[in-house]
């Protein structure tokens, strides 16, 4: 059953992309896979070089100023244009945090950027009863189906 | 037993050799076509820590790990791209869990970008967004937009989850997006998302909208809410208005909604599920955020968060933070303070947490420290706080080399006192071969 779904969807999949692309794809042009110059690694802020509206993520470039605001925002910006962070990240930078499982917290591989905003710095296994009993929803996010291997010491 | 060490996680076998195939890709591809631009990026860390084990004993571990990273782009000169991603641990000393070591393939798959339309196609093992869609996926994507701004992507395939529970992970998983974009003033989307899986007993089966727009310069209004049609109700909802009327400032407030027996009702963890939580609660959180560069390189940060739940249980709280960062250097270093105090109904629920934090980069070096701490009202083990110090010192030995090293200190109702160590070992190699 369940092939006969994977198989349906593949067929589907390839319809959908002869028929977008013959004639119906936008010519827009798209985000560059990689950004055209090495870039520093401070916080960006596209506004030093970019005014105008990013032609593949449809949004100003003033938008993804890695302001505070916009780090805590981001996945509304990733959920509507993934490919424009991929431009500047490496693909695999998503997977810093977001992966099935994970033995090491992002703080502790970066124990050398003190400067990047960061999860669950300190002894965070004592301060996550308190959060999670206040907005366990921030932690279903990237725990509710993956990305557990630290809570099923207690959690069994 | 020892032998069982050496064998390898069959995923990670999988990863490792597409690893080498893409490494290789270029010298198999016929000699027209053996153009790519190759980034290979590996991270390699040894910690070491003693902790005490069941019966008192003192064991020492020593895991190594291994996080590999690769992109071969362009393809023979197309706009075609491979990408991996995986770690692997083995453990040195006393070993951290039954195995020795255990590991990871987090992606493998291969990109089509169309240089227009933002067209695009992904098959393999990827992390996507899309909509209110976040999943890591064995399948395929494809994506494109149309030339009146209406556009369409679907996505299909196996889900890579893991569960503690006694629930099965999804077996296989499907769906698509459609949205509508205006460059510069708007996009609007509605996703629909179906896992097959046994979920509380039923599927999981999302419909979810999300919304971007800019009514005038530096004003953003964006949302996303996602229906579960399996419980029938609207899980959650969080919209935001985000304000920049001058280019130092950046202000956002918010307010989000979720129900916890709609929103919960496909984990796999028990943490979510009653009796750890009541899924009868509701919490509904007013935030706001804001970021002002106050002068050429000092930011100063804030935000407020309301909570306020539906059950007593939990009770209500606000978190309150507020943080300088100064850049200097040009910009290589920073250093910053911050603060944070939660205040909530019940008196087990407040802490306070101070952090400062410094980098140093003279010449091919570069020093860190990074100390925090965290003030309870009511004792968890009967401790009141926590204390933990992160020192760093790293040398970037060649252009595509750096060595560093830290060294943590912790104190708090875990640890009477704890002093861990890392090495760290950051590898980033670019290549292009062939090409015209």
């Amino acid at each position: 059953m369940m092939r006969r779904n994977v198989f349906a969807i593949l067929a589907g999949a390839v319809a959908l992309a002869m028929f977008m692309g013959c004639s119906l794809v936008s010519q827009t042009e798209s985000v560059p896979p990689k950004h055209p110059e090495e870039l520093a690694a401070m916080r960006a802020d596209c506004r030093e070089c970019h005014e105008d509206v990013s032609t593949g993520a449809l949004k100003p470039y003033a938008s993804f100023r890695h302001s505070l605001v916009f780090i805590k925002q981001h996945s509304m910006y990733a959920s509507q244009g993934q490919n424009l962070c991929a431009s500047c990240h490496a693909p695999s930078f998503c997977q810093t945090c977001h992966v099935r499982k994970d033995e090491l917290k992002p703080s502790t591989k970066m124990g050398d950027r003190p400067d990047r905003v960061l999860q669950h710095r300190g002894d965070y296994i004592v301060l996550h009863q308190i959060d999670g009993r206040l907005d366990p929803g921030s932690c279903f996010r990237c725990h509710g189906n993956k990305n557990d291997t630290r809570c099923q010491a207690c959690h069994r | 037993m020892r032998d069982a060490r050496l064998g390898v996680d069959p995923r990670l076998s999988m990863g490792l050799c597409c690893a080498a195939l893409l490494l290789l890709l270029p010298a198999l591809l016929p000699a027209p076509c053996q153009a790519a631009d190759i980034t290979l990026s590996s991270r390699t860390y040894l910690l070491y820590y003693e902790r005490e084990v069941t019966g008192g004993a003192d064991k020492n571990f020593a895991p190594l790990y291994e996080y590999l990273s690769a992109d071969a782009r362009n393809l023979g000169d197309k706009p075609l791209s491979f990408h991996f991603y995986g770690w692997g641990r083995l453990d040195l000393s006393d070993d951290t869990d039954d195995d020795g070591h255990s590991g990871e393939l987090g992606s493998a798959y291969f990109q089509y970008l169309h240089p227009t339309g933002n067209a695009e196609m992904r098959l393999g093992r990827f992390f996507f967004t899309e909509g209110t869609a976040a999943e890591i996926m064995d399948g395929i994507f494809l994506k494109a937009r149309t030339p009146v701004g209406f556009g369409l992507s679907v996505f299909g395939g196996v889900p890579v989850e893991r569960t503690i529970t006694s629930t099965d992970t999804g077996d296989s998983i499907y769906g698509g997006r459609l949205f509508f974009a205006r460059p510069g003033f708007a996009e609007l989307g509605v996703t629909y998302l179906m896992e097959k899986g046994d979920f509380r007993g039923d599927d999981r089966e999302m419909v979810g909208g999300d919304l971007w727009v800019r009514p005038g310069t530096g004003v953003e209004i964006s949302g996303r809410a996602s229906y579960n049609v399996s419980t029938s109700a609207l899980a959650q909802q969080r919209y935001v208005l985000r304000l920049t009327p001058f280019s130092r400032l950046d202000l956002a407030v918010g307010y989000e909604e979720y129900k916890y027996k709609d929103l919960f009702q496909t984990a796999l963890h028990p943490a979510f599920l009653s009796p750890s939580v009541d899924p009868n609660d509701e919490a509904q959180i007013v935030f706001a955020i804001v970021d002002i560069e106050v002068a050429s390189g000092l930011t100063l940060e804030g935000g407020v968060k309301n909570i306020r739940h539906d059950a007593s249980d939990p009770g209500d709280a606000t978190r309150v933070e507020a943080g300088l960062r100064y850049a200097y250097n040009d910009g290589k270093d920073l250093g910053g303070l911050s603060a944070a105090i939660v205040s909530a109904d019940r008196a087990e629920n407040e802490y306070q947490e101070y952090r400062v934090f410094a980098t140093c980069s003279p010449g091919p070096w570069r020093f860190s420290l990074d100390a925090l701490t965290q003030r309870y009202k009511e004792q968890i083990s009967g401790i009141k706080d926590a204390y933990q110090v992160v020192g760093s010192a790293g040398w970037q030995v060649l252009p595509y080399l750096k060595l560093s090293g830290d060294v943590t200190y912790t104190r708090s109702p875990r640890f009477t006192e704890d002093y861990a160590g890392l090495v760290r070992a950051s590898l980033d190699l670019g290549i292009t071969t062939g090409g015209k």
